[in-house]
């Protein structure tokens, strides 16, 4: 899929959750969906396979997603991939995400951790950034088991990686 | 003695010469010599004879000799160019020996030279093949001590690794992720940059 078709679909799912008042529910939800679907082959496979009918595929988005989101959520992703867009799901997502960030004028900052963060830790955590980088932010996070431990912050173009699995590979790589 | 047999036969002689012409012939009363007139005018024709043989044939006699006589010179001296050919053959034949001698010294040296030759380059190649060998064994020995080196770092390098890993993931109760996250909400809200960043 092209940018330009990417954007355009971004944008028109940006336009029915804020149309639908449920922009910052929908955004995070479909969020943290774009991070799992990346994280999961077999979802991966399931979902941008041809070969099985689109209303099997939008089924299994509505036992996933049912009842554990938004029904706007859920009726956007099947729509996704009902139409077999399935594969560019999470650069839709982040597309969306930065399209809503902008309209509240905030930057996107995306935060990885082994375990997941409290309320309060995310608080302090985006008080913390916004005090690093002097930008607004609209926090994301993700549970990565990947990260083993400690935090990766990305914000725009800037990473801050104290994650222990950055430290494990530097040692390796030493070793 | 002498002088009596010779009055002797001048008796005999004389008493021929007395024997009278019968108009026949001349008798000599001797049965020795003829009668003198005979005796004369044979000899007349014996010299004339002997003069006529001196002047025409003799020329042509002493022609033949001479002639027989340069014969016999040229076959003397054919004799001897045969002779003197036949001992430069011999020569030849003895120098062509001598040569064929000094050939077989010189081919049999030539073959010892090359068979020489042939060998030292032989014993040469085999030298450096040798070495090349040996450089070759020791280049092979190094790189599988390099190999074996590099296998037994990269052995260690994974034990370590998994070890390290084991360890970590062992030590990473859900305490210490929290500390982890604190510390790094801690040192972000200082302003401190913290691990890799880009």
């Amino acid at each position: 899929m092209s940018d330009a078709q990417i954007h355009g679909y971004a944008r028109a799912l940006f336009e029915i959750a804020r149309a639908d008042g449920t922009l910052d529910e929908v955004e995070d939800e479909l969020f943290r969906f774009a991070r799992s679907y990346e994280h999961s082959e077999e979802l991966r496979n399931t979902l941008s396979d041809e070969q099985i009918p689109a209303e099997k595929r939008q089924a299994i988005i509505e036992d996933l997603l049912g009842g554990r989101a938004t029904p706007t959520t859920t009726q956007l992703v099947s729509m996704v991939v009902g139409s077999g867009k399935a594969r560019d799901l999470p650069a839709i997502v982040d597309v969306l995400v930065h399209r809503a960030s902008n309209a509240k004028q905030l930057d996107v900052a995306e935060v990885r951790t082994a375990v997941p963060l409290s309320g309060d830790q995310e608080a302090r955590l985006k008080a913390a950034l916004e005090n690093a980088t002097g930008k607004t932010l609209n926090l994301k996070t993700i549970v990565d088991p990947s990260v083993v431990g400690g935090v990766i912050a990305t914000v725009g173009d800037d990473v801050i990686d104290d994650s222990v699995r950055t430290r494990i590979d530097q040692l390796k790589s030493r070793l | 003695m002498i002088a009596a047999q010779l009055n002797h036969l001048a008796g005999i002689v004389l008493e021929a010469e007395s024997v009278p012409n019968d108009g026949i012939g001349s008798t000599s009363l001797s049965p020795y010599f003829a009668p003198m007139k005979e005796v004369v005018i044979g000899g007349l024709a014996t010299l004339i004879v002997f003069v006529a043989l001196y002047k025409f044939a003799w020329p042509a006699i002493s022609k033949a000799m001479k002639d027989r006589t340069a014969g016999i010179q040229n076959d003397l001296d054919s004799s001897a160019a045969a002779r003197t050919e036949a001992e430069r053959d011999a020569a030849e034949i003895r120098t062509s020996l001598g040569d064929v001698d000094g050939e077989r010294t010189r081919l049999f040296a030539e073959a010892d030279s090359q068979a020489e030759a042939l060998l030292a380059d032989g014993r040469d190649r085999l030298a450096q093949e040798i070495e090349e060998l040996e450089a070759k064994a020791e280049i092979d020995i190094a790189a599988a001590a390099g190999r074996g080196a590099d296998e037994l770092r990269a052995d260690i390098s994974r034990f370590s690794s998994q070890a390290i890993e084991s360890s970590v993931n062992a030590s990473l109760d859900d305490a210490t992720q929290q500390e982890l996250i604190e510390s790094f909400i801690a040192r972000v809200g200082a302003g401190l940059q913290t691990g890799a960043s880009s």
